[in-house]
């Protein structure tokens, strides 16, 4: 096996040169040359130039950002009016078996006329025809329908319509039975007197000789109204379709809508013949009124497809030149020709970046314009199709939305083209590149369709999501909310600045790493891999194998929380509870760490920070910190239920737990099951293994953030992951500065274990004076201390992680070079070297 | 004006594990001088010479070109080297002008002493004729003739040859030596990395032949073929090869 000596490491390690502590920690905030100052905007212009003209150059680039569009939504506007022509043409056929009796029966209104459907029965009469009908008349009813049902089911035809074979006799006797109740006296009165209670305004259009309407107030003959009561029970028709194939499905809502129709007509004739007047079916009406205007309508409904559209084409006009800018220079070998002239890796990312931002810009307006351009024609045939809600009163977006759109378009592209710089950066093919749209779109998919679920709208939770943010603020534009643009355009616009700044930051990330750009393709074997892992392992774990871990705590947890609902008792005991903190606690967060850190690290001791003794005064500081950050803690809690308030089940879930740990049999175990068991295995997991895995990243600020955020994650109600990852945020601070566990362990525990006193603390501090209670309840089960506090405690944590930042920390090799290469007046480029211009 | 002090590159390899790609490393170079890296391929000559061009970083170990340290000053050292490899290509939608002018540029060089610049390599690397050809229509011996303006154009006083006439052909190939000569003669201090002997005998004043990530033995020519008491350069690399190979099976005994 070939290692190379530590010695030799921590030899390279003394050469770099290394100030003191306090300079070491400042430039460790300036870690991946990012900083603005320090780059040179002539080369960033250069490389924009020459990428864009590169990609000009490029054919098929080309065709996908100018041309495609172009002739995407006109060739989208024939289809549908192809579709809308097949839809029209389409003509189902639909069997009728048994139909002669219903051609005997005079009486009844038509149901068919010259071998189809009664055009009166139809919206449009000129549907009728578009119902081909064929009449299957035989002795045997029984044969008739198993062979219709097996035309049905090959396809051939796609409903059928059968009547019982006394179906249209029961009608005629319903029809004679309503009839000679009308024609009696007696019943009229009845009915009568039930009409005219039921709609009083209207006048009763009943036969001369029924004067006595008014004045019959005796109720009728009870034996009389049985025997007119006495019902004809008519055996219902059957309507055969296959909804496994849309046609047959599509049609048998059409002959249902028919069917309908034509019995409204029996109903209003048998009405008719005994007297009865039409409100007695039908007492009234309602009319609708919408009070918004068709302007407002119109927005509505733009504003839910066109950020869509827009985005979607950012993204889909970002992802190909970026994946030719990394992945295609790697593999045509211009890229290490970049990297070796003087141009830093900063401004090679800005100048690719830049380049794709334009792409993405420029593919989504193209679409836009050309989806203007032809949503006037599409309107249009849309307007054709059978009526529907959606089509009614569809015109052009107004142009003020477009000029909203064109703003939010800058930041979206700026997003998205980082994301997919850095995904591109990682591939090393074009191919590889391709792959990784999928999972690009996976993600951004859900936040753009979040807002167009019917209720969402624009709020300083939703304000707070990525990408959600922009789409519900572009709505609100389209849609004229001005008041609401106003409230939320802050938080908005900050949160996608942020999230840029980040996907900026870590598409440079990919460009400095070496292994991103030198990767080369080798043969995967399991195996052989799974051997490596055990047989070269290093001290701590490396990145990868961090990443694993927290996959692997969350994959155990998904199937633990699986497996436990299913086995949930109907009335969980506190031993349940117990048994399930520990799984949920042992087996899902400590295991994987552990084994993880005993099967791959050389050094898992090191790896989980318990190799050396903490020094006494950092495991002091950490407890008072913990104390200091309660109040800090509940007031964040709280912030973050305001502003995005707990399900009622969830909540009911949480009582629910609450209640069980009341009935502990021993008042210290809550305080294990909740404070110590989290804050032993919670801590060997973030702080230990993935942190130390995490800190090859070169950069501890990234290391802390991100081990903060999978902490956060492993929590499962957001609310929760929230507050978490802040907390996380201290606890990764700490284990950094302190270089051990220990510390870290111990806040957690006091933490944790404040947070489940103040349960009871509201109940003990009943009885005191109003004056000496430091908090204040805003909702049950929600204690936030009086801001005094809060602000004093802030304080006071700042000077205990001042305390910590004095610390001298251990810098992993990455964060060191990282911190060396910080170090490095970049001012001096310019003038060392002759020719410069700047 | 080069040193490389104990470089050692560790890369990890799926089947093989971590791989040694270069083994504690030393050596110098000084301006006017040839230095050149002999080795197989597979010895490590392309990872020292990437560390030099700042593109890897070592494992472990040193490396100060033009008195800037590659691992902490990478963007300096970029400033005063030209690195041309088999691995450095030439963009396809780029003419032959625009691509020198871009490098140029990126160097930092004013228009006007640019455009000087350029009228003479042009002439002087007999690139009048592919001036305007795209780099996708080029042959492989224009490319290398583009590679070679591009890495000059800035006048660097360190200049790396990666196996740089693999796949040309006898005329180029010799051009580029010649061109190398004529660079040596202007003070430039060059490393050049070949596994072809008689490139190595005809240009290099020192060398190092390097074997699996180790330098076997360094050197002037002469030296060498005293020390070892063989005159035929080839057979110098083969029995020192072999050599190592026989005590690395000892070992492994």
């Amino acid at each position: 096996m070939a290692t190379f000596p530590a010695l030799e490491v921590l030899g390279y390690c003394r050469e770099v040169p290394t100030g003191p502590v306090e300079t070491t920690l400042k430039s460790s905030l300036t870690h991946l040359p990012t900083c603005l100052a320090h780059m040179n905007w002539r080369n960033v212009r250069l490389i924009y130039g020459r990428e864009i003209r590169d990609q000009l150059r490029d054919r098929r680039t080309l065709f996908m950002i100018a041309v495609l569009p172009l002739l995407l939504y006109p060739l989208l506007g024939m289809s549908v009016f192809q579709l809308s022509q097949f839809l029209r043409k389409s003509e189902p056929r639909v069997l009728v078996i048994g139909s002669e009796q219903l051609a005997a029966s005079k009486e009844l209104p038509r149901l068919f006329e010259a071998g189809s459907f009664a055009p009166e029965l139809f919206d449009d009469p000129v549907d009728a025809a578009r119902l081909r009908v064929e009449f299957v008349n035989g002795a045997n009813q029984e044969q008739s329908v198993s062979t219709a049902e097996q035309r049905l089911k090959s396809g051939d035809a796609q409903v059928v319509l059968r009547f019982p074979p006394d179906f249209g006799q029961r009608l005629k006797e319903l029809r004679d039975q309503v009839e000679s109740r009308g024609n009696d006296p007696q019943n009229i009165r009845g009915l009568a007197h039930f009409a005219q209670s039921s709609e009083q305004n209207v006048p009763v259009p009943l036969d001369a000789d029924s004067s006595g309407i008014h004045t019959n107030t005796e109720p009728a003959d009870a034996s009389e109204q049985e025997q007119a009561v006495q019902p004809v029970t008519i055996p219902e028709p059957q309507l055969y379709y296959n909804s496994g194939k849309e046609k047959s499905a599509v049609a048998h809502v059409q002959v249902a809508h028919v069917l309908d129709a034509w019995k409204s007509q029996i109903i209003r004739e048998n009405l008719a013949a005994s007297r009865v007047p039409m409100n007695v079916a039908k007492p009234f009406d309602v009319a609708p009124h919408d009070v918004a205007e068709k302007k407002q309508h119109q927005a509505l409904l733009w504003s839910k497809i066109l950020p869509f559209v827009l985005f979607i084409w950012a993204l889909t006009g970002a992802f190909y030149p970026a994946v030719d800018l990394c992945a295609g220079e790697k593999e045509r070998g211009t890229l290490e020709t970049l990297l070796s002239s003087p141009a830093l890796r900063t401004e090679i990312v800005w100048g690719k970046l830049l380049t794709v931002m334009t792409f993405s810009a420029a593919t989504a307006l193209l679409n836009l314009f050309s989806l203007g351009f032809t949503a006037r024609y599409i309107v249009a045939q849309l307007k054709m199709l059978p009526a529907s809600d959606i089509t009614h009163g569809l015109d052009l977006p107004p142009l003020a939305s477009a000029m909203w759109l064109i703003v939010a378009l800058a930041p979206m592209s700026a997003l998205f083209s980082a994301l997919c710089l850095a995904c591109a950066a990682f591939a090393r093919s074009t191919k590889e590149g391709q792959y990784y749209l999928m999972p690009l779109l996976l993600v951004i998919m859900p936040l753009m369709m979040l807002p167009m679920a019917p209720g969402s709208e624009l709020n300083l939770g939703n304000s707070l999501i990525p990408v959600t943010g922009v789409v519900l603020l572009l709505m609100a534009l389209v849609q004229g909310n001005y008041a609401d643009v106003l409230r939320y355009a802050v938080p908005v616009v900050g949160v996608t600045l942020i999230c840029c700044h980040w996907a900026i930051r870590w598409a440079v990330f990919q460009f400095n790493q070496e292994s991103v750009l030198f990767r080369e393709s080798e043969r995967f074997d399991l195996r052989g891999w799974i051997a490596r892992l055990v047989r070269d392992r290093k001290d701590t774990p490396s990145l990868a194998e961090a990443f694993f871990c927290v996959a692997l705590i969350y994959v155990t947890q998904f199937f633990t929380q699986l497996a436990i609902s299913a086995n949930t008792p109907a009335n969980p005991d506190f031993r349940f509870f117990a048994l399930l903190i520990f799984i949920s606690q042992v087996v899902c967060i400590a295991m994987p760490a552990l084994l993880m850190a005993m099967f791959f690290t050389e050094r898992p001791l090191k790896t989980l920070l318990l190799d050396r003794a903490p020094s006494p005064a950092a495991c002091g500081v950490a407890v008072l910190l913990a104390l200091l950050l309660h109040p800090v803690g509940l007031q964040i809690v709280h912030w973050i239920r305001v502003l995005y308030p707990i399900q009622n089940d969830v909540l009911t879930d949480l009582e629910a737990f609450g209640d069980l740990l009341k009935k502990a049999p021993y008042p210290w175990l809550p305080y294990v099951l909740m404070a110590a068991m989290p804050a032993l295995c919670e801590e060997l997991a973030f702080r230990g293994f993935v942190l130390s895995g995490l800190r090859h990243l070169g950069s501890k600020r990234w290391a802390i953030g991100l081990s903060a955020v999978f902490f956060g994650i492993a929590h499962g109600v957001i609310q929760q992951s929230l507050a978490a990852a802040a907390v996380g945020m201290v606890l990764g601070y700490v284990a950094v500065q302190t270089g051990s566990l220990v510390p870290c362990i111990l806040f957690h525990l006091t933490y944790n274990g404040l947070m489940f006193a103040t349960l009871k603390l509201s109940e003990i501090a009943r009885d005191w004076p109003t004056w000496a209670v430091p908090f204040h309840q805003p909702a049950p089960g929600v204690i936030v201390y009086n801001w005094p506090v809060v602000v004093v405690c802030a304080l006071g944590s700042l000077i205990l992680l001042r305390w910590l930042h004095r610390l001298p920390y251990q810098a992993t090799r990455e964060e060191q070079i990282s911190e060396a290469r910080a170090r490095q007046p970049h001012h001096a480029l310019t003038a060392s070297v002759p020719g410069n211009a700047e | 004006m080069i040193e490389a002090r104990a470089l050692t590159k560790a890369y990890s390899d799926l089947v093989r594990g971590d791989v040694l790609a270069l083994c504690g490393v030393s050596f110098s170079a000084s301006p006017g001088q040839v230095y050149g890296l002999l080795g197989p391929n597979g010895a490590g000559k392309t990872t020292a010479l990437r560390i030099l061009s700042t593109v890897l970083q070592p494992t472990s170990g040193t490396a100060i070109v033009g008195g800037f340290d590659c691992v902490t000053q990478p963007e300096l050292v970029r400033h005063q080297i030209g690195f041309i490899s088999a691995n450095t290509a030439v963009y396809d939608r780029m003419t032959a002008w625009e691509m020198v002018e871009y490098f140029g540029r990126l160097y930092g060089l004013e228009d006007d002493e640019l455009r000087e610049r350029m009228e003479q390599l042009f002439e002087r690397l007999q690139m009048q004729e592919i001036r305007d050809l795209l780099g996708a229509k080029m042959s492989t011996g224009m490319k290398q003739k583009v590679s070679i303006a591009r890495a000059i154009v800035h006048d660097p006083p360190v200049l790396i040859f990666d196996e740089a006439t693999t796949g040309l052909d006898v005329l180029v190939a010799r051009a580029l030596l010649d061109a190398v000569a004529e660079l040596r003669e202007q003070g430039k201090c060059i490393l050049f990395s070949t596994h072809i002997m008689r490139e190595a005998e005809r240009l290099c004043d020192r060398v190092a032949i390097m074997h699996r990530g180790y330098i076997l033995a360094e050197g002037t020519l002469d030296e060498l073929r005293d020390r070892h008491e063989e005159r035929d350069l080839e057979e110098l690399f083969f029995q020192l090869i072999r050599r190592q190979q026989m005590e690395a099976d000892l070992i492994s005994n």
